[in-house]
């Protein structure tokens, strides 16, 4: 049964995952801007939903203030940092290297107000529930794929059905049209970040709530997010999504042969074979130059 | 007061020869690696176990680390340099994270997380060199030498096929030029001559253990070059002695909770490096504007996204 009880645990880890990685894609995808403080909003957002429970608030109020932290830091980054970068040239590395500084301080600082080690949120849905013979699972663990899904299914929806969303999916094609159409793609850019920024939220606020916090947990979400996007297929949100679910899997799987300082050993093995034999991903898209 | 300064003029010589490297593969080919760190590790404990089980004569432990940083870097950059910038700095932040646990498990080798203890000091022609008053002089040396063989391949033949392909990399191919070759050339080199500044540091310390080689020190090697100045000559080492300098300085401002120096420090030169990418990416040496990474890959919204070329490349 140890198989199976991985399995489930991998699904949940996958879940939290699949999320985060989808919000980094969403952004990737369809502004080309690399957010490298991806993982630092999905700290900023944990840690905030982690003293809204220290303060004693309701969780719905919690969740709220996870989100609205989570989406302020995207946007900011993307109004305050990336535009003006982007207004005098703009290359791939000099977006890189100043989200990736923006990323150390948000880390640093919340490690400053929280403290460096490790808490975790202890509610009623963490404990696990006997299903059968040696198998626990906990609630959240139903909760993390049902939000996966959920969000999935929203965000499909969103970027089919409404007028931004297609506006979002146009910019990944040709920016140029976007602005020959009259839409400002700075604009587009903003929706990006406030959509891809608010999908750390659940994962975040689970992960609080199962395997705990530390502020360097960033850079360990950003690995996890680049290598979904990238075994996924760059710019395939679908793919993001199973690629997540993937990683989490195999992640919690492979402790049946290794020990659990391992895991991230297998994130990479995954990683670089998708390197070595099929860079475009899962869902990769053969695009012509 | 003055072994203080001997030792902070050591550890800004040893990390200089990180920056100056890092450097090589960052501003003349436009490789962006979080993984420096790994090769200034793996150079300090190759270094630290020839030193101990072979001989602590300088011409032994270093040519070895260099041949087993070069070697590990030969298996990061052969399959992600057939692709595009965003697969390498994933592939190195992921190797980086490896490496760490691999340096903290592989107890026969590493000595695990207590790390390696009693490395014998450097040898130089018979003389043990461990005073930091003698140590001084040898580490500058040293990185006068990275300098003086840096300075050579950035003009040479190869250095201006390095900035060709850091320019325009389809440009390059159309010349003739085997990009995928030269940049994993490169990225051996630097590993190589990292591993040299590991050894350097072994020796010195004569105790090493995984913390010195944690993605902390890569980040931090790779925010003096930036801040410094990307693809300058001396900017690296202007950006290593500012960094190394920092917690001192703060540590006289006497109202900081002296806990909080290390993230009080990180956080500093990441809004550093931030603040520096809006306003003068090229860095404090560097000029104004970047012009080194313009064409590199040009990812603004409006122009023509790099990452449907590498999906290109993958394809194929």
């Amino acid at each position: 049964m140890l198989w199976l009880q991985l399995a489930l645990t991998g699904l949940q880890v996958g879940a939290v995952y699949a999320l985060t990685a989808v919000g980094f894609s969403l952004i990737f995808g369809s502004t080309r801007i690399f957010h490298f403080a991806h993982g630092a909003t999905f700290v900023l957002a944990a840690y905030v939903f982690y003293w809204a429970y220290q303060a004693g608030l309701p969780a719905p109020l919690g969740i709220l203030a996870a989100a609205v932290a989570a989406v302020a830091l995207g946007v900011t980054m993307d109004r305050l940092v990336y535009a003006p970068i982007q207004r005098h040239e703009g290359s791939f590395f000099t977006v890189f290297v100043a989200s990736f500084g923006v990323g150390i301080a948000v880390q640093n600082i919340v490690g400053m107000v929280f403290g460096r080690s490790f808490v975790t949120v202890t509610t009623e849905l963490s404990r696990s529930v006997k299903i059968l013979d040696g198998v626990y699972v906990s609630p959240l663990a139903w909760i993390a794929v049902a939000c996966a899904a959920l969000f999935f299914v929203g965000l499909q929806w969103f970027l089919r059905r409404t007028h931004v969303g297609m506006a979002l999916r146009a910019l990944s094609d040709s920016p140029e049209l976007i602005r020959a159409y009259g839409l400002d793609p700075r604009r587009l850019s903003t929706y990006a970040f406030a959509l891809g920024s608010v999908l750390v939220v659940p994962g975040a606020i689970i992960t609080a709530a199962t395997s705990g916090l530390n502020p360097a947990l960033g850079h360990h979400v950003m690995l996890i997010s680049l290598a979904a996007t990238i075994v996924g297929g760059i710019g395939s949100i679908g793919g993001a999504l199973a690629a997540g679910f993937l990683l989490g899997l195999a992640e919690s799987l492979a402790l049946i042969v290794f020990e659990s300082q391992w895991t991230e050993a297998v994130t990479f093995a995954i990683l670089f074979l998708f390197i070595l034999l099929r860079p475009a991903g899962l869902f990769g898209r053969a695009a012509t130059s | 007061m003055a072994a203080y300064l001997l030792n902070l003029g050591v550890l800004i010589s040893i990390y200089s020869i990180l920056a100056i490297t890092l450097n090589f593969i960052m501003g003349y080919a436009g490789i962006y690696s979080l993984a420096h760190a790994v090769f200034f590790g793996v150079g300090a404990y190759a270094g630290a176990l020839a030193a101990m089980h072979l001989s602590a004569s300088i011409f032994v432990t270093v040519p070895v680390a260099m041949a087993c940083a070069a070697v590990l870097s030969l298996a990061l950059a052969l399959p992600a340099l057939r692709v595009r910038g965003e697969y390498f700095v994933a592939a190195s932040l992921g190797l980086q994270v490896l490496a760490v646990t691999i340096f903290a498990e592989w107890k026969s080798v590493t000595g695990g997380i207590g790390g390696l203890i009693g490395i014998p000091p450097v040898d130089l022609f018979g003389q043990a060199v461990y005073r930091p008053a003698s140590f001084f002089p040898l580490s500058l040396a040293v990185l006068a030498i990275v300098i003086v063989v840096t300075r050579l391949l950035v003009r040479s033949s190869f250095g201006r096929n390095l900035t060709a392909i850091r320019d325009s990399e389809s440009a390059a191919a159309s010349f003739g030029k085997n990009v995928p070759l030269i940049k994993t050339i490169s990225v051996v080199i630097s590993a190589a001559l990292a591993a040299v500044a590991g050894t350097l540091y072994a020796g010195y310390l004569s105790f090493i253990n995984v913390e010195s080689f944690m993605l902390d020190t890569s980040v931090l090697v790779m925010a003096m070059v930036i801040i410094g100045g990307t693809g300058t000559s001396w900017g690296p080492i202007l950006g290593a002695a500012i960094l190394l300098l920092l917690p001192g300085l703060l540590s006289y401002l006497s109202f900081l909770p002296p806990t909080e120096i290390g993230a009080i420090q990180q956080t500093l030169y990441g809004l550093g490096m931030a603040i520096l990418m809006i306003f003068r990416p090229g860095g404090l040496v560097g000029r104004g504007k970047a012009r080194e990474t313009k064409s590199a890959a040009k990812v603004a919204v409006g122009q023509k996204p790099p990452a449907v070329e590498a999906k290109a490349e993958g394809a194929r």
